[in-house]
């Protein structure tokens, strides 16, 4: 490898590295927040939310890390692929923190209040599962592993699940008079900040199967879009469907 | 260019040997330093002037997934700082569960590198909570009742209605009698903790949760809980002392009915596995928070203290259980989600049947 390409693929490596570092500082805050909501713990959710600003300034450093090496490098094929995986994930990342200094937020919000045990039974349900959804978008990206990457799609169904019953036991407390109105809203939307994260994890994913294979995730939507193309290749827009004029 | 013939002197035979059995002594000696490192519990990372790594030992090796990430990172930004000749380190923590807490300390060396340790100092912390907390939980259960005692008495010291007098006088009782039974406990605990397992009788399993249910009859019945019992096909026995075991899962059985929600139920089995007994007591109950479940067995350690006193229980039941299980040789452990309920596992060895 003569010495120019040596340099591309230190700066990539290291790139990727500090991806990997953000990442894990992510998964480890996942648990903690967990805890911080689910003992009350203030100094806790303080100490959290001014963390967050440390993964943000990593983040930008690592942004602009990766754009000098497409404007110096120009990589091209799987080194293009890489560059642009990481610019995505960088975005996943960094906004999976935001939503875990979200949860820390609506702790103080609900400060004060008792939990029904099934609802404090989920959240730790919730926080565990998410975790093991970002453990696993980590190591599918450093063992470079597209099948593990693939079944985190299916990790994160089971979060949507969770999601789904804590909503039921929300209302179930609620209608029990055992929470008020405003810490039922605070924890639905707790419980969204869970499975969003969850969500930027499966995209994680994604983009490792992108790099690995080339593979991009069928974009459903896009493509019912474009098959409902006429034969002029107009799209339909929106406004046309009220006229009752037959568009499905 | 040309070559001249360089004329390589000779070495004697017999200095030739000397020279390889020096290099096989050293290489003998490395090997055996490396194993002494490998052997160490404490992570070391050697590195020369550059950063480079030159020697990393098993323990520095020994974390998986994102808190491998975390400790290399530390590790390195530590080395760092080392190499320009600052000695640093700090905690890295792990909230788990097991709650971890890593002391990564950085000495500069010498020749320029640096070293970097990696220690384990989980048991440390959590000794010293114990340590912080048992006081100020002893206190709190022997000085609530004389304190409650002492206020009363004082009360009826000036009141001459019979009907108040009366009154203040059962309470009176009711706070005498929960003192008693916290010094009872902790007669019990100390019992069990110097004695050992006194006795070496042949205990039958199926006795142990018979007389166990028995005692916590009074409780379900108060709850309207039902007890259920599974002790599988055959007898199962374990050798040590019945009442001791008695004590024990009735002290299982009892907590399993006091946080359990009434008319639920609550399953106790006993059954054979790998040459062990293990008696499992299972609940559908309130279930354990996560951050106190490493804690439980703990002396006077109470999940929720505001609400200890309606619960009732001297907060030892739980130390006396481990106690118990660790002198027959077992072990007791948990599984707990809130909101789901616990199920408490006491593995004992398996006596001859």
């Amino acid at each position: 490898m003569d010495e120019l390409r040596k340099g591309f693929h230190n700066d990539l490596d290291e790139a990727r590295a500090e991806l990997v570092r953000l990442a894990a500082s992510v998964t480890e805050a996942i648990p903690r927040a967990t805890a911080v909501l689910l003992d009350g713990d203030l100094e806790g959710a303080d100490y959290m939310i001014q963390g967050d600003d440390e993964i943000d300034a990593r983040s930008l450093d690592l942004e602009e890390r990766c754009y000098r090496i497409l404007a110096l490098q120009a990589p091209v094929a799987s080194d293009l692929r890489q560059v642009v995986a990481l610019l995505k994930m960088i975005a996943d990342v960094e906004r999976s923190a935001d939503l875990v200094c979200n949860i820390c937020k609506a702790a103080r919000r609900i400060y004060g209040h008792d939990l029904d045990p099934k609802l404090r039974g989920i959240i730790s349900r919730m926080g565990e599962q998410a975790q093991q959804l970002y453990t696993a978008a980590i190591e599918s990206f450093v063992e470079n592993d597209a099948a593990k990457a693939a079944a985190i799609d299916d990790m994160d169904s089971y979060l949507d699940d969770l999601q789904k019953q804590f909503v039921q036991a929300i209302f179930e407390s609620h209608a029990a008079g055992r929470i008020d109105l405003q810490v039922a809203v605070q924890l639905a939307v707790v419980a969204r900040f869970y499975e969003r994260i969850g969500d930027h994890a499966v995209n994680v994913g994604e983009r490792v199967r992108f790099v690995i294979t080339g593979w991009l995730p069928e974009h459903h939507g896009a493509q019912r879009y474009r098959l409902r193309a006429d034969d002029t290749g107009e799209m339909p827009r929106i406004g046309t469907v009220q006229d009752g004029d037959g568009t499905p | 260019m040309t070559f001249r013939r360089r004329r390589i002197p000779v070495v004697p035979e017999s200095e030739r040997d000397e020279a390889r059995q020096q290099i096989a002594r050293l290489q003998a000696e490395i090997l055996r330093l490396r194993r002494a490192l490998d052997a160490l519990p404490i992570g070391v990372v050697l590195a020369d002037r550059s950063g480079e790594t030159l020697v990393e030992n098993v323990a520095a090796r020994t974390y998986h997934g994102h808190a491998a990430v975390l400790v290399n990172e530390a590790v390195e930004r530590h080395l760092r700082r080392a190499i320009n000749g600052v000695a640093s380190g700090h905690n890295v923590e792990f909230i788990g569960p097991p709650r971890t807490v890593l002391a990564v300390q950085a000495t500069p060396l010498e020749d320029g590198g640096a070293l970097v340790t990696v220690d384990d100092v989980s048991e440390r912390a959590r000794l010293d909570a114990i340590r912080t907390d048992f006081v100020a939980n002893i206190s709190h259960e022997l000085k609530t009742p004389v304190g409650a005692l002492a206020v009363l008495a004082e009360a009826l010291a000036e009141i001459d209605d019979p009907a108040a007098t009366r009154r203040l006088a059962d309470k009176m009782v009711g706070e005498a009698h929960r003192a008693a039974r916290t010094i009872d406990d902790l007669l019990e605990l100390s019992r069990t903790e110097l004695g050992g397992a006194a006795a070496k009788d042949v205990v039958s399993v199926a006795q142990v949760v018979d007389d166990a249910v028995e005692r916590a009859r009074a409780a379900a019945e108060q709850h309207t809980i039902i007890v259920t019992v599974d002790n599988g096909p055959g007898d199962l026995h374990v050798i040590g002392s019945h009442r001791q075991l008695v004590s024990a899962v009735a002290n299982l059985l009892e907590n399993a009915v006091k946080y359990s929600d009434t008319g639920s139920s609550v399953l106790v089995e006993s059954r054979r596995d790998n040459g062990c007994v293990e008696i499992v007591v299972t609940d559908t109950g309130v279930g354990i928070p996560a951050r106190d479940i490493d804690r439980i067995f703990e002396r006077f350690y109470r999940v929720d203290r505001a609400r200890s006193r309606d619960t009732g229980g001297t907060g030892l039941g739980l130390s006396i259980v481990r106690h118990v299980a660790t002198n027959h040789g077992g072990e007791v452990t948990v599984h707990s989600r809130e909101g789901e309920g616990s199920v408490f596992t006491m593995r004992l060895p398996a006596g001859e049947s």
